[in-house]
């Protein structure tokens, strides 16, 4: 079921260790939590283990990523269930960037004291993809692989999280109460 | 160009994912529209804000230690037997020696089953023990611990009361184990914490009754039709002991 098809484990430790940064980087914003991404990367670095075998030998980091992805899913549906949100399309009724002003998108941007906890407040869907894209610079290819959608969905989620950044003082309204800890 | 159009344009243009044609098409509009230069502008403060801004949280020296060790773990991992020579041995050999081989090739199976198992338990349990996640549901009262696994499990696991023998039961989580969540309960017994892990017993299935894993040691007892796998850094003969002291005491309900 998961052999390991008879890889060095030390090839792993090169492989994973490299990339151990970016994955806690981004377990620690999809989770909002320093305990809770330690232990989604711990998941993630046994899993890279299992599924050796869908590595591409030129992209161990979109890869890694996209395991860290993965667990951090499965353990969202087990300790925050009520988080995993599917619908995005009410947040999208909510955000037409045509419909923003652009001068006073850039006031508001000026405006706009901490960044960080405007980006930790938009939904995840959203933040996953402007985390990838702007702390890890993965190209839209990349980020469609690490989080199996469409490369046309990974542009409209983008421009929906930098229209809600943009608009960043209406972010509570169309975002869900936060719950449990966070930060 | 439309404002329409310019607007869809200026994230993939600062991405630098705009065709070439497009990213041409932009800039002449941009040079003519107030408005979309304003927008473009906004796109290319937000982005280099973000980067100059958010925090890039880098990982713990704690967890890349513990994800060397982790590795280190896998590569103590007994081996599996090879099975397929067996098998095109018997093939070679006749109807018989088939047979005899296909039992061999079972039996390999198993044991690397087994092993993986065993691998995985004392992984999940260091996971644990170090991450400080040991316990979901905190109770010494097993009425509280085996409703709270029943309800997140396809099956209801017993919970047996162990303090005659010293045992404390301190909580449970849900845990992974090849591939399927798994009832974990958390014994202590003074310094030493007990993982067991209890499964529905699998058909052919016959684990060794004790091994010994980077220090940890995993015995397994099988009794009211399930699986039990005890993981701890106890004494091997007293981990058995209660091991097979769980399967027996929750049979006898």
């Amino acid at each position: 079921m998961h052999d390991n098809g008879g890889s060095d484990p030390r090839r792993f430790e090169a492989l994973v260790m490299p990339h151990l940064d970016a994955g806690y980087n981004l377990a620690r914003w999809l989770t909002r939590d320093v305990h809770d991404a330690e232990d989604v990367v711990q998941d993630a670095c046994v899993r890279a283990i299992r599924y050796a075998a869908t590595l591409r030998r030129d992209d161990a980091r979109a890869w890694f990523l996209a395991i860290v992805r993965n667990a951090f899913y499965d353990w969202l549906a087990r300790n925050r269930p009520a988080e995993v949100v599917h619908d995005d399309d009410a947040i999208d009724a909510a955000v037409d960037d045509a419909a923003v002003d652009p001068a006073r998108a850039a006031e508001r941007i000026a405006d706009l004291r901490d960044l960080a906890d405007a980006v930790a407040a938009l939904p995840l869907q959203f933040r996953e993809v402007l985390i990838l894209r702007e702390l890890e610079e993965l190209s839209y290819k990349e980020i469609a692989r690490v989080a199996a959608i469409p490369v046309g969905t990974v542009m409209s989620r983008l421009a929906r999280a930098r229209a809600l950044l943009r608009r960043s003082p209406l972010l509570s309204v169309v975002t869900r109460p936060m719950t449990g800890s966070g930060r | 160009m439309k404002c329409k159009d310019a607007v869809r344009l200026i994230d993939a243009a600062g991405d630098g994912e705009a065709r070439r044609l497009d990213a041409h098409s932009l800039k002449r509009h941009l040079a003519t529209c107030r408005d979309c230069a304003a927008r473009s502008a906004a796109a290319a403060a937000l982005s280099a804000r973000l980067r100059a801004e958010l925090p890039r949280h880098p990982a713990p020296d704690a967890l890349r230690a513990r994800s060397r060790d982790l590795f280190a773990t896998m590569q103590a991992a007994p081996r599996a037997a090879p099975r397929w020579p067996w098998f095109a041995g018997g093939v070679a050999a006749g109807c018989a020696a088939t047979l005899v081989a296909w039992f061999v090739g079972t039996a390999a199976i198993d044991m690397r089953d087994n092993a993986d198992v065993a691998v995985e338990a004392v992984t999940s349990h260091v996971r644990a023990t170090l991450g400080n996640h040991l316990i979901q549901v905190a109770s010494s009262d097993q009425h509280t611990v085996k409703p709270w696994l029943s309800a997140r499990l396809d099956y209801s696991p017993p919970v047996p009361d162990m303090r005659a023998d010293g045992f404390t039961l301190v909580g449970g989580r849900v845990d992974y184990l090849d591939g399927r969540p798994v009832a974990t309960l958390v014994y202590r017994i003074r310094d030493h914490m007990i993982d067991v892990y209890v499964r529905p017993q699998l058909p052919r299935h016959a684990p060794p009754a004790l091994t010994t894993l980077r220090g940890f040691n995993v015995a397994h007892a099988s009794g009211a039709d399930m699986d039990w796998l005890a993981v701890s850094d106890l004494s091997a003969d007293a981990l058995a002991a209660f091991a097979d002291a769980l399967a027996h005491d929750a049979a006898q309900r």
